[in-house]
C-alpha cells in the first residue's frame, strides 16, 4: 500500500471523528506551544546577555594580566605571544600616569593618554572614523569623544554645561581636528617643585565611536617615541607624576605593559590560545571562558524548562492515546475486512500510527504557530507591563522571548516521538484484531 | 489448486486451570483441481465454515496440511498469508463484509491499494470490474443505499477484481432473496467458464450446492461423502 494512499485512508479516517481528532490536535497544540514559550523565555535571557557581552567585548579577545608569579608583561613575553599558533596580532599599551591637558585656539581638555602600538592595533583590526594611523613621533590619534570634551579655556567652567550635563552647543570646539597641532601639557615634579612642559602632538585620526552608547572614549593614542619622550622629561616610567628618585633605574624595554590583548585568528582559535598561555604560566582573561560557564548554566536552563515543556506534551499524547485506542475499536469491523482481504498487519499498524503522527504533526504545526505569535506578543507587552508596574525603564534589546530554529526541531522532535509512542499502543492492538471476531462485530 | 491433508482442528475452551477440548474437524483430506467449483454441504455444527477460516488462514489448523497453488501455506505466518490471500484469493462472504463508510467505488478499489496498485490503473480496473456486474451507474452509492443483491455484487467485484486464481465463498445467497440468488450463481458459472476461476463455496442450500462439480459433505467434523451433489 503506497503512502500516499495510507494518507488518504488516514485523512477519510479523520474526517469520520471531526471533534475528537480537532480536540486531541488542540491539546497536543497547547502543550507543543507551552514547551516552546516556556523554552524560548532561557533561549531570549541567553541570546540577550550574550549579545549583551559581544557589544562590551570583542569575542577573540584575551586579556594577559600578567605571569602567575606576578610579573608584568615586556616586550621579552609579547615577542613569545606573537609566537603562538592562532595569534593573529598582540595589542600592548601603556598609559601616561597623568592626565595631559591638551590646548589648541582657546580650547581646552584634560584626557586620559595612552602610548599604543599602532602595527598591531592595525593588526587587530582598529577601525578609525576618519583619518589615518599615526606615522611621526607626534602624531596622535584621539578617541571618538575627545573633541566633545574640548572646553573654552576661559571662563567659569559651571556655565558651560546644560541641564543634560553636556558643552552648551556654542561653547563647543566648531572645526576639523585632523591635521590640527594641539600643545600637550605635562607636568612633573622635582623636588616639592611642579613643573610643566608642552609638547606638540598633531592629530591624524579619530576612532570610531564605541559600541555602547554609554561608553566615553576620550582617549589621546600617542606613539612609543613620544612615551619616551614624556619620560624623558618627568625622569619617572609612564610619566608618572612622582619623583623621579623613587623609582629604580630601568630601560624602557623592562617596564611592563599595563594592559596585553592577545587577538586570536578566530572564535575557535580563542580556547587554543587561551590554553597555551595557560601552559605557559601566564594569567590570561576571554570572553569564552565566561560564556562557557554560561553557556552551560544556560544549557541546563534550556534542558529544565523543554523537559517542564515535554510534560505538557505527555499529559496531550493521553489524549492521543485515547483517540486512538477509540478509533481502533470504532474501526475494528473494518480492519476484520481488510485483513481478511490481505492487509498485512504492518500495513494495519502504520495507518494508526501514521494517524497518531498525522495529529502530533498537526498540533506541532499549530503549537509553533502559536508559540511564535505569544513570543512576539511577550516581547512586545511584558517591557511596557513591566515599566507600567515598577517604573523603571528596560535594559535596551533585552529579549524575554527568542524561538530559533533549533528549538522548534526539538519541540517537533519531542512532538513526533510523544505522538508516536501514545499511537504504538493502539497501533498494536489493530494488529492483533481477530478477522473473525471483527467481521461478526464481536469487538 | 487446493490439497488438504489429514486436517484437525479443535477449539480450546474454558479457563485457565479448566480448559476442554473440543473437535470441530477431524483428519479432512481433500482435493480441489484448477477450474472446479466444489461446494462444501453440511448441517449447522458440521464444521465446514471451520474448514473455510482455515483455507483462507483466518485460523491456524491443529494438526495436518494445507497446499495452495503448490504452497504450504498452513505453515505461513500472519503477514505471508496476508500477501498471499491478496495475489491469490477472493472472498465473498454471507453478509458481503462491506466497509460502510466506503462506496461501491471505495470498496471495490481496496484490494488494488493493499496491493499499491497506481491512481490510474485503479481507476481503470474498477470502473470495469463495475462494469461487469452491472453496477456502473451505482459506483457513488454506500453499501446503505444499495439492495442486498447489489452488495453482494459490489463484494463479488470486490473479491475478482485482483483477478485471483481461486474464490472462496461462505453461504453467498444467505441473504438474498431466490430471484437474486439465481443471477448470483448463473455469474458465479459464467466466471467459472469465462474466466477459469475454481471456486470453494460453503453452503447449505441445495440450489448452490447444485452448481458444483463436486460436493464435499461434511457431518460432525469428519468428510462423509465427496461426489457429484444429486
Amino acid at each position: 500500500m503506497k503512502i500516499k494512499d495510507q494518507f488518504r485512508f488516514i485523512l477519510q479516517n479523520m474526517k469520520k471523528n471531526k471533534i475528537r481528532v480537532f480536540m486531541t490536535v488542540l491539546a497536543t497544540a497547547m502543550g507543543c506551544a507551552f514547551l516552546i514559550v516556556l523554552a524560548s523565555v532561557a533561549f531570549g535571557l541567553h541570546d540577550s546577555i550574550v549579545s549583551d557581552m559581544l557589544e562590551n567585548r570583542t569575542i577573540n579577545e584575551i586579556e594577559v594580566v600578567g605571569s602567575e608569579e606576578g610579573q608584568g608583561i615586556t616586550d621579552q613575553d609579547i615577542a613569545k605571544f606573537e609566537e603562538l599558533e592562532g595569534v593573529r596580532a598582540v595589542t600592548r599599551q601603556k598609559f601616561v600616569q597623568q592626565d595631559a591637558v591638551y590646548s589648541i585656539d582657546g580650547f581646552e581638555a584634560n584626557a586620559p593618554t595612552v602610548a599604543a602600538h599602532f602595527p598591531s592595533e592595525i593588526a587587530s583590526g582598529v577601525e578609525l572614523a576618519e583619518g589615518r594611523l599615526p606615522e611621526a613621533p607626534n602624531e596622535v590619534v584621539v578617541g571618538h569623544h575627545f573633541i566633545p570634551s574640548l572646553t573654552p579655556a576661559e571662563g567659569n567652567p559651571d556655565e558651560f554645561y546644560n541641564e543634560e550635563g553636556l558643552i552648551k552647543e556654542e561653547l563647543q570646539f566648531d572645526g576639523d581636528v585632523i591635521g590640527q597641532t594641539f600643545t600637550m601639557e605635562i607636568a612633573k615634579t622635582d623636588g616639592d617643585q611642579e613643573t610643566t612642559q608642552e609638547f606638540d602632538v598633531k592629530i591624524v585620526g579619530v576612532m570610531k565611536a564605541p559600541g555602547r552608547e554609554w561608553e566615553w572614549d576620550q582617549y589621546v593614542y600617542i606613539t612609543d617615541d613620544l612615551l619616551g619622550e614624556l619620560e624623558a622629561f618627568t625622569g619617572t616610567p609612564g610619566a608618572a607624576l612622582m619623583d623621579p628618585s623613587t623609582f629604580e633605574d630601568v630601560s624602557a624595554e623592562e617596564v611592563p605593559y599595563d594592559q596585553v590583548t592577545v587577538i586570536a585568528s578566530d572564535l575557535e582559535s580563542v580556547k587554543n590560545v587561551s590554553e597555551q598561555l595557560e601552559d605557559q604560566q601566564y594569567m590570561s582573561y576571554s570572553i569564552v571562558n565566561e560564556m562557557e560557564q554560561m553557556n552551560t548554566l544556560f544549557t541546563i536552563a534550556k534542558a529544565g524548562l523543554i523537559f517542564i515543556g515535554t510534560i505538557a506534551i505527555l499529559i496531550a499524547s493521553i489524549g492521543i492515546y485515547n483517540t486512538m485506542t477509540m478509533a481502533v475499536t470504532e474501526r475494528a469491523p473494518d480492519i476484520g475486512i481488510m485483513k481478511a482481504i490481505g492487509a498485512s498487519p504492518k500495513v494495519i499498524k502504520r495507518i494508526f500510527l501514521l494517524e497518531s503522527s498525522y495529529i502530533g504533526l498537526i498540533g506541532a504545526a499549530i503549537g509553533i504557530a502559536a508559540a511564535y505569535v505569544i513570543s512576539i506578543l511577550v516581547n512586545f507587552g511584558l517591557p511596557l507591563i513591566l515599566e507600567a508596574a515598577f517604573n523603571e525603564e528596560m535594559p535596551a534589546g533585552l529579549q524575554f522571548s527568542s524561538i530559533p530554529p533549533l528549538l522548534i526541531v526539538i519541540a517537533v522532535v519531542i512532538c513526533l516521538l510523544v505522538t508516536i509512542l501514545s499511537g504504538l499502543r493502539p497501533a498494536k492492538r489493530a494488529t492483533e484484531i481477530d478477522v473473525l471476531k471483527a467481521m461478526r462485530r464481536e469487538i | 489448486m487446493i490439497d488438504i491433508n489429514q486436517l484437525s482442528h479443535h477449539f480450546t475452551l474454558g479457563k485457565k486451570g479448566d480448559l476442554t477440548s473440543l473437535s470441530v474437524l477431524e483428519n479432512i483430506s481433500f482435493h480441489v483441481r484448477a477450474g472446479e467449483i466444489v461446494t462444501i454441504v453440511g448441517r449447522s455444527g458440521s464444521g465446514k465454515s471451520t474448514l473455510l477460516n482455515l483455507i483462507s488462514g483466518f485460523i491456524r489448523p491443529t494438526q495436518g496440511e494445507i497446499i495452495i497453488q503448490d504452497q504450504k501455506v498452513s505453515e505461513f505466518d500472519e503477514s505471508e498469508f496476508a500477501a498471499f490471500r491478496l495475489q491469490h484469493m477472493g472472498f465473498i462472504f454471507q453478509n458481503f463484509q462491506l466497509i460502510p463508510s466506503m462506496t461501491a467505488f471505495q470498496n471495490i478499489e481496496l484490494p488494488l491499494i493493499l496491493k499499491g496498485i497506481s491512481e490510474q490503473a485503479r481507476k481503470k480496473m474498477t470502473i470495469e470490474m463495475l462494469k461487469k456486474v452491472g453496477l456502473e451507474n451505482f459506483s457513488g452509492h454506500y453499501p446503505s443505499e444499495l439492495s442486498g443483491g447489489q452488495q453482494q455484487r459490489v463484494s463479488i467485484a470486490r473479491a475478482l477484481v485482483l483477478e485471483p486464481p481461486l474464490i472462496l465463498a461462505d453461504e453467498p445467497t444467505g441473504s438474498l432473496d431466490s430471484e437474486t440468488e439465481e443471477d448470483l450463481l448463473r455469474f458465479i458459472q459464467e466466471l467459472n467458464k469465462e474466466m477459469g476461476i475454481t471456486f470453494l463455496i460453503i453452503t447449505h442450500d441445495d440450489e448452490v450446492a447444485g452448481i458444483g462439480h463436486r460436493t464435499i459433505t461434511l457431518a460432525d467434523g469428519k468428510m462423509v461423502e465427496s461426489g457429484v451433489f444429486s
